[in-house]
């Protein structure tokens, strides 16, 4: 009976284990975005990894986030940002590029201004300038 | 002292408590910020539009497949109801493009009569004939790049809506077909008090 138990928990964990590995084909990737070493294990552990706040605190957060490679070498960027406000809220973002020594790969972009109805989702997204740029984090500064 | 005395040395005073409150202050800003200061046209728009286009032309077929093609910058027609360096526009996407290294650009136009002027300069005796730039070696551009920016400004009582779009298109010039075309929308809306 006890090692009935035993199997059982054995079979559950490994299929959690599956579970969490869904999508991360390639080593080095979550969702498609680079990670290099860092461990994510699910999309929350990836946007905290790669999303920056900056400024004051804000309603508005990073909730999702996939990446692609286009045209050959670029890399795609799709990110969701949610309001969870009752109110329409202001933000900027910008992407930072960073290539393979972890210097910067391209110079510091424009801050963009964006606005969130209440209780809404935006998806931004971006491309990278240059295909020295293999990493990125998304940094998101609350306007008000 | 005397009453006049001390009516001047009372202005005196005076005026220079309001010398100091009116100091002018100069300081660094960032370059890059977010810039609200009026609803007209600004360097966020600017650096938004040149962005966004130098990022969707980048993955246009003919600029990813093709190896390195050359494109000449034609005119942005501004047919805003305000004055807009469209030159300034098309001069940040191709810094863009060019440092992004996906793209050559030949010389467009407006740079036509400098670089003629050069290479009739370099045929005359002053120069090595060695080392002088040939007449008959230009290259010529496979694309041009166009495009409009128009608004549409209202405005009601105290709030004034100003809404901008950037239409680009790359043309084959060897076929006359239109290879690649996006927008960029911005909206701004001032409310006054």
């Amino acid at each position: 009976m006890k090692a009935k138990w035993i199997l059982t928990a054995a079979a559950l964990s490994l299929a959690a284990g599956c579970a969490t590995q869904k999508g991360f084909e390639v080593p080095g990737f979550a969702f498609g975005c680079p990670i290099g070493d860092t461990k994510v294990s699910s999309m929350d552990d990836l946007v905290k990894a790669k999303v920056v706040s900056e400024g004051r605190r804000s309603n508005v957060q990073a909730t999702e986030m996939r990446c692609s490679k286009v045209s050959g070498d670029l890399l795609r960027i799709d990110a969701n940002l949610n309001n969870d406000s009752r109110s329409v809220k202001r933000v900027s973002y910008k992407f930072r590029w960073i290539d393979r020594e972890g210097m910067r790969a391209w110079e510091e972009e424009a801050w963009k201004p964006l606005m969130l109805y209440d209780n809404s989702n935006l998806v931004i997204n971006t491309v990278s300038p240059t295909n020295k740029a293999v990493d990125f984090r998304l940094i998101v500064r609350g306007d008000e | 002292m005397s009453p006049l005395r001390g009516i001047a040395l009372a202005g005196a005073v005076a005026a220079a408590v309001l010398a100091t409150g009116c100091a002018e202050k100069t300081r660094y800003g960032d370059a890059r910020a977010v810039e609200t200061l009026t609803n007209e046209f600004g360097s966020t728009d600017l650096q938004m539009m040149a962005e966004s286009m130098a990022r969707s032309m980048s993955q246009a077929p003919v600029i990813a497949s093709a190896n390195l093609p050359v494109v000449t910058v034609q005119e942005v027609r501004n047919k805003t109801s305000e004055y807009i360096d469209t030159r300034a526009i098309t001069d940040s996407i191709r810094s863009e493009l060019q440092k992004g290294g996906k793209v050559r650009f030949a010389v467009d136009s407006a740079g036509m009569g400098q670089q003629t002027e050069e290479l009739k300069r370099q045929q005359s005796e002053l120069y090595a004939k060695e080392q002088a730039a040939e007449m008959g070696r230009m290259v010529g551009a496979q694309y041009r790049l166009e495009g409009n920016i128009v608004s549409i400004v209202k405005q009601v009582k105290d709030t004034k809506d100003v809404y901008y779009k950037l239409n680009l298109q790359l043309w084959n010039i060897r076929n006359g077909l239109l290879e690649w075309s996006d927008e960029k929308e911005i909206r701004k809306t001032t409310t006054r008090g």
